[in-house]
């Protein structure tokens, strides 16, 4: 039983990376960027000047992912290094449905507002469809109202397309208090009792994250985690069987699902990285020898 | 030796809580020995010139009082010792603003500080973004009164405190992202130096704002508050507590070593197989 | 055009923001207060939402006699006593509201953070074992800084806290940026799919 199609680490074909660009467009980038000092002294007109260096990051940015997104979508062959904890996923469901006991599933303990929270219910939404199809029961508590609405849905729309609606419950998406703590309590009682096989905790988590990590160790089940809050990342990696670290909590949507386009934003993250551990590569040679360390502070500076 | 590796939980949370017990009663007064950060903390509060105004968030739940309430308590003593005018705020919606009303009373109450005068608390209003770009401009625009229904321009203090041009310093206390927003929104914007007393567990992230400047000094956790009430000549709750933290450190210490003495006896062992 | 609306309405209001944020003018201004004020109103009608969601599971437990039902009926009282309080006495120093907080809430919100104690020391045991060369310097690592992070540390070895200070600022903090560095990379990826309607399934579409 497979919840993506796609096998991370199996792909064959490795995939180049695009060319360099256009030597002409080399000046003129650098001549915008360092006369953005300059022209950040005088703030005025719509745009604000002094942000121009963020700016322009978030342009390479986006047209990273988007070549990578194309290249995709035209069919080039992505490798991307496999994740244990992603592939654990599956393994945890099937535990589930063999053992007939139900899948826990924490979107985080972070309001709508944190894009940690959405990758969470991201991966509640492939989740869901495979407990769906197989009728493991599905246990989401919510900390937070717009989550709880948020992950209602997901459910919902994933039962749906399964012709499973109605297995849904009440308690199958609940909202637990609005308190980290007191949820930590609630959810503790809850795995206590019902004694989920599975345990996959993916969001935004505060200091609930060993509390609730700790309860599901001595119930037996196996766990998997993702934050990107470096904070609890510790705890969950003392805790659970798996851990998504950072940036890999993001991912595993992508990874899950197996689509072109999820991946190929992965690589043009990836190129991103490149060029940012460039820029610190070069800074830290500059403070090293001790050249020009105010024009790069004020380069890579935004207000 | 497979039970040395297994040894019942509840074993080992009934030593943890006799390790905790044992200090309470019978103190140790162990020195708490300072660390740089602490050091800058103390030293920063310090350079701030007598009569100042200086902006006190109590940006933390109850639940962590234990960590942070003797970093609050020590700063204010510190602020109001050296005659410093303290604003204080929270962020947190339930809990932060009767955290600070409680404090700031009791703590003034020592040295005969009058509040409106010496100190004022804001309260709270929902939206951190909104208030800590909106004191830039204007106080009294995002709080019009303070906790206790007072308006502002009543206050002797907020007639000195307007903005963020009038205040000379941020103390802030705080167990949640507050510590990164106060960092990103108002000292990277405006330049407001401040420092920073935190959670354990938040002392790690917060430690590359110290490299970078951002903030001056560093409190981290019931240790950071231990050194803290040192450096002021006091000993108080979390010096008390640096006992039983040390007893349990060296406890959970000892539990590794017994749990890997067990795990490397057990891989030494013959397999049945082999031994058959 | 059900499964398009929302799609749309996360473009505008990404656009919006990434405007907002690169963008000067009282206009511009203007629309992003507005949008962060919707929010909190939107969350503030959630909050009934969830409440609803309480009530309805906790008295469907105490009407079909759930095992449990006695804990839902404790929930269902303090749930009206503290809404009720507060709504008709208010929430302000001195309220009832405000005793029960916290006289009632924040010592049971320390006693489950204090928990975290006795779960670090059941996690520590069970995890840090040196089953390669890498456990084994987390595991040395972990120990030198719980020695030189206490007073009894001096006495067992006098560097040992200047031994922990470099761990805490040294690597540690490198790690740490790297990490933030990453999960912001990621965060900036997830966002730009949600706006651009590649990343569907939290609303439940597409898996």
């Amino acid at each position: 039983m497979t919840i993506g199609g796609h096998k991370p680490g199996r792909t064959l074909a490795r995939t180049r990376y695009p060319r360099i660009p256009r030597l002409w467009l080399i000046p003129i980038c650098a001549a915008v960027l360092t006369a953005t000092p300059a022209w950040a002294q005088e703030p005025s007109g719509v745009f604000r000047m002094e942000r121009l260096n963020a700016l322009v990051l978030v342009v390479v940015f986006t047209l990273a992912i988007l070549w990578f997104l194309r290249r995709a979508v035209k069919g080039a062959k992505l490798y991307v290094r496999p994740l244990p904890g992603v592939s654990a996923v599956d393994e945890a469901v099937g535990r589930a449905t063999e053992m007939g006991r139900p899948v826990v599933f924490i979107p985080g303990t972070g309001d709508l507002d944190e894009i940690q929270t959405i990758a969470g219910l991201s991966v509640l939404g492939r989740v869901a469809h495979v407990t769906a199809r197989y009728t493991t029961p599905l246990r989401v508590p919510v900390l937070y109202p717009l989550p709880m609405a948020a992950a209602k849905e997901t459910v919902r729309e994933a039962y749906i397309d399964e012709g499973m609606a109605d297995h849904l419950t009440p308690e199958t998406v609940q909202y637990v208090a609005g308190e980290s703590f007191s949820y930590s309590a609630r959810v503790g009682g809850m795995m206590i009792r019902e004694k989920p096989a599975a345990a996959i905790y993916m969001g935004q988590f505060r200091a609930e994250s060993l509390l609730i990590a700790e309860v599901g160790q001595s119930t037996g089940a196996i766990q998997i985690a993702g934050t990107a809050e470096p904070d609890q990342l510790p705890f969950f990696i003392a805790a659970c069987d798996y851990t998504l670290i950072g940036e890999e909590l993001y991912a595993a949507s992508a990874y899950l699902s197996g689509e072109p386009r999820l991946l190929g934003s992965l690589k043009g993250q990836d190129l991103m990285k490149v060029l940012i551990a460039l820029v610190v590569l070069v800074g830290v040679i500059f403070v090293t020898l001790g050249y020009g360390t105010e024009w790069w502070e004020a380069l890579l500076q935004a207000q | 030796m497979d039970r040395i590796q297994s040894v019942d939980r509840r074993v080992l949370y009934t030593l943890i809580f006799i390790s905790v017990i044992i200090p309470v009663m019978w103190p140790l007064h162990l020195p708490t020995p300072e660390t740089p950060e602490a050091r800058a903390f103390f030293d920063a509060v310090e350079a701030i010139p007598p009569g100042s105004v200086v902006l006190f968030p109590f940006d933390f739940w109850p639940s962590t009082l234990p960590e942070t309430e003797p970093m609050a308590v020590a700063g204010l003593r510190h602020c109001f010792r050296r005659d410093l005018k303290v604003v204080g705020l929270s962020n947190v919606g339930i809990g932060g603003p009767s955290v600070a009303d409680r404090l700031l009373d009791s703590i003034g109450a020592e040295y005969g500080k009058v509040y409106g005068v010496d100190y004022v608390n804001l309260g709270y209003k929902a939206g951190y973004q909104a208030v800590l770009l909106g004191m830039a401009n204007s106080i009294a625009a995002i709080f019009p009164t303070d906790h206790r229904g007072t308006r502002l321009d009543s206050l002797p203090l907020m007639q000195r405190a307007l903005n963020y041009d009038s205040l000379s310093f941020v103390l802030i206390v705080s167990d949640n992202a507050m510590a990164d927003y106060w960092v990103a929104l108002v000292n990277a914007r405006y330049g407001l130096p401040m420092v920073a007393g935190v959670t354990a567990v938040m002392a790690p992230k917060m430690l590359s704002y110290i490299h970078t400047g951002q903030i001056k000094g560093l409190l981290g956790g019931m240790k950071g508050a231990a050194e803290y009430e040192a450096l002021l000549g006091e000993s108080d709750m979390a010096s008390r507590g640096m006992d039983a933290q040390s007893l349990i450190h060296l406890l959970i210490i000892g539990f590794i070593i017994l749990g890997n003495i067990g795990y490397v006896a057990s891989r030494r062992r013959p397999s049945p197989a082999r031994a058959g | 055009m059900k499964s398009r609306l929302p799609v749309i309405v996360a473009f505008l209001a990404g656009v919006l923001m990434i405007v907002a944020f690169f963008g000067r003018g009282a206009v511009v201004d203007r629309v992003a207060e507005e949008a962060l004020a919707w929010q909190t109103i939107v969350a503030g009608f959630a909050l009934l939402l969830g409440v609803g969601s309480i009530v309805r599971v906790h008295w469907h437990r105490l009407a079909t006699g759930h095992p449990d039902r006695i804990y839902s009926l404790v929930l269902l009282i303090c749930l009206t006593v503290m809404g009720g309080s507060g709504v008709l006495f208010g929430i302000g120093s001195g309220t009832l509201f405000d005793s029960l907080f916290e006289r009632i809430q924040a010592p049971m919100m320390s006693t489950m953070f204090s928990v975290l104690a006795f779960f670090i020391a059941s996690a520590a045991y069970r995890a840090f074992r040196a089953r390669n060369v890498l456990s084994a310097i987390l595991l040395l690592t972990a120990v030198i800084v719980m020695l030189g992070r206490i007073p009894m540390g001096q006495y067992i070895y006098h560097a040992l806290p200047d031994w922990a200070n470099w761990i805490m600022m040294v690597p540690s903090v490198a790690v740490q940026r790297g990490i933030i560095i990453g999960a912001a990379l990621g965060a900036a990826s997830m966002a730009l799919r949600v706006i651009l309607g590649i990343e569907r399934t939290y609303l439940g579409q597409g898996g």
